[in-house]
């Protein structure tokens, strides 16, 4: 776990000596000093992140700091201008687009609509990097799907058309099509966003019960920090395309992250039952005043 | 983080266990199974719903009897127009399909994507500059691929960078495909004794269509409808949307180019074939989906049958609506062209999709 400041925020030094690449070839995902951007504009600078197997991390920050860019350059969507993510060690740059998906599966924050798709079908399309252009083509589902649709509870709909489905059960679905690319990694983009509260604790139990069942690396993007505090080991805050603050959530998720990280006053408390931190926003704080810590942070 | 066990979700009451279900039941098998005889059925239509030699006459030549006009009307004309109907229509069904499953866009078709107005524009510029006619097929075809391509290049041009995006894309389409009908119209203007022959273009017909056609149009319409079948997984695939798509591994830039060449390769055949049927590649994809549901695998066939059958149908409609003409009205030499048939109905079903489309997306 990388050193936490007692502030709870911590600078992106160096990389430690001991970074060596023995110790890389361990991590589920290394992200390698990546920076992004396009003409004009810096998405992401020289981001440091080394993810253990099995670990669940969640990315946080404001709108536009860059977390679903690090999500699409780690699932090798996007490329890198400077650095290099590894995979188990091995760099994304140099596989392929299906040796890639046969590694990390992405869920996206949208859906879009597939006219005349059944549950089923929908879900066996996610078994196109491991059997191919031609594997495609031939018998039905396999053992990998089937256990993916009853994985995620949603294999008594599997002759229903995805589109007819609510949107809670339609995301469940989505997951259910990534469960099925049978990857170590799975990266899920905001994945509650547009459900209601029941069914955004529904995703994100099943994402918890899953990882836990399969061994899984789970990366997600999260805009509810409360969300984050409950449902990841770890918490990796993004501010201005930087890693600002990275640690477990009982250590990090302070009024100063609150302020620093999502420009907002207010006050963190701990749940009575769970013990995981609760936050209890106030109101943003102005624009000034995060110009102040911008400077301070960088 | 340990969640307490009371706030873990509960494992899901399903039943595991393989699925036997397979896209090849026996309601896809059937299906396509009926379809194949319909498109039988709508090759003896075309046969058989001429004016002259009539039903009874047709019967005898294909029993081996029948006067020697009779049998060189029904063996030289009869059946490569029969033919050349029903591979012309599975060659638009295949394209308007691979078109709207690439783009993802359901209203795109090959006659608003420029591939259609671009074979005509070709085939029309041949004709016109006397390089072609109706004694010299192949030109015709080569010229129609060549300006079908053209008109795929150019809105490939067109789109630029933003060609990722399927609704631009179908914008700049109509664009292209105004543009090209414009160059068409001047050729006509430029060149007008060749009217009569090049009109046949503009609406598609399937009068006239003799062996020759058939041998040209046959290989290129298999060739090409087994290549695209091939891409049936990418491009189901690519249904789920283009992030979705490349998230599970596929190369999307390249299987949307892959269906693009098929859709204009397909499309250029069967223009130089029959001119540009109204429609047909714009409609037939929805039947198709609506039979046989969103596995490519099975709908691309189904595609091109549900093609040939619409094809072929309008043909024998178009036939029996002359003859009614002639007979009833007693009109000399009246022939209603199967693409007025195809683009009439086609336009009153392009309304149902269009509404049905609105309503989905509310």
């Amino acid at each position: 776990m990388p050193q936490i400041s007692d502030t709870g925020v911590r600078e992106t030094g160096p990389p430690d000596p001991a970074d060596t690449a023995a110790v890389r070839a361990r991590d589920a995902i290394s992200v390698d000093g990546v920076s992004f951007g396009y003409p004009g504009r810096t998405v992401l600078a020289d981001i440091r992140l080394r993810v253990a197997p099995g670990e669940s991390v969640a990315l946080v920050g404001l709108n536009g700091c860059g977390k679903s860019t690090l999500l699409r350059l780690v699932a090798g969507l996007l490329r890198p201008s400077a650095g290099r993510v590894l995979l188990d060690g091995e760099d994304v740059a140099r596989l392929s687009r299906r040796a890639t998906a046969r590694r990390v599966a992405l869920l996206h924050q949208s859906s879009p609509s597939v006219p005349g798709m059944t549950v089923r079908q929908l879900v066996r399309q996610g078994r196109y990097a491991a059997r191919g252009p031609l594997g495609m083509l031939r018998e039905g589902d396999d053992e990998v799907c089937a256990r993916a649709l009853a994985d995620v509870g949603v294999a008594d709909w599997s002759d229903r058309m995805v589109d007819s489905l609510s949107g809670g059960e339609r995301q469940r679905v989505r997951l259910a099509m990534s469960l099925a690319q049978d990857t170590g990694v799975l990266l899920l983009d905001e994945p509650t966003t547009y459900l209601d509260l029941r069914h955004q604790l529904e995703v994100l139990q099943t994402v918890v019960r899953l990882r836990e069942e399969r061994s899984l690396t789970v990366v997600m993007v999260l805009h509810d920090l409360g969300h984050a505090a409950r449902f990841a080991d770890r918490i990796v805050a993004l501010r201005g395309g930087r890693v600002a603050a990275d640690g477990p959530p009982g250590r990090i998720v302070t009024p100063r992250l609150l302020a620093e990280v999502l420009g907002v006053a207010g006050r963190v408390g701990t749940d009575p039952v769970g013990g995981w931190p609760v936050c209890y926003p106030d109101h943003p704080l102005p624009p000034g005043e995060l110009l102040r810590n911008d400077n301070r942070i960088h | 983080m340990n969640v307490p066990t009371a706030v873990r979700a509960r494992a899901p009451e399903t039943p595991r266990g393989r699925s036997t279900r397979g896209p090849f039941t026996f309601g896809a098998g059937a299906r396509l199974s009926l379809l194949a005889v319909l498109v039988a059925a709508a090759f003896c239509a075309c046969l058989f719903a001429g004016r002259s030699p009539s039903a009874g006459q047709v019967w005898d030549v294909l029993a081996g009897r029948g006067d020697a006009t009779a049998r060189h009307i029904v063996l030289r004309l009869r059946v490569p127009r029969a033919l050349v109907a029903l591979g012309a229509g599975a060659s638009l069904g295949l394209a308007g399909l691979l078109l709207q499953s690439a783009l993802r866009n359901p209203l795109a078709g090959p006659e608003v994507t420029g591939v259609t107005p671009g074979a005509v524009l070709g085939a029309v510029t041949a004709t016109g500059l006397g390089l072609a006619g109706w004694e010299s097929p192949t030109a015709v075809v080569v010229a129609a691929c060549l300006g079908g391509f053209t008109g795929a290049g150019l809105l490939w041009l067109l789109a630029g960078r933003r060609r990722s995006d399927p609704e631009e894309t179908v914008v700049y389409g109509v664009l292209v495909s105004a543009v090209l009908a414009g160059l068409t119209s001047m050729v006509l203007l430029v060149a007008p004794g060749e009217l009569g022959s090049v009109v046949q273009w503009l609406v598609g017909s399937t009068e006239g269509r003799v062996w020759e056609h058939w041998t040209l149009l046959w290989p290129w319409a298999l060739v090409w409808g087994a290549a695209s079948c091939a891409l049936a997984a990418p491009l189901t695939l690519l249904r789920c949307g283009d992030e979705q798509a490349a998230a599970a591994g596929l190369n999307v830039a390249r299987a949307r180019g892959a269906a693009l060449v098929g859709a204009v390769a397909l499309t250029a055949g069967a223009v130089s074939a029959v001119g540009a049927l109204g429609f047909v590649g714009l409609l037939v994809p929805h039947l198709a989906l609506a039979v046989f549901g969103a596995d490519l695998r099975i709908t691309l066939p189904g595609a091109a049958l549900i093609g040939a059958v619409v094809v072929g149908g309008a043909d024998a409609g178009a036939q029996v609506l002359s003859r009614v003409l002639v007979e009833g009205f007693g009109a000399e030499r009246m022939t209603v062209p199967a693409g007025a048939l195809t683009t009439c109905v086609g336009a009153l079903l392009l309304l149902v999709v269009a509404r049905r489309h609105t309503a989905g997306q509310m």
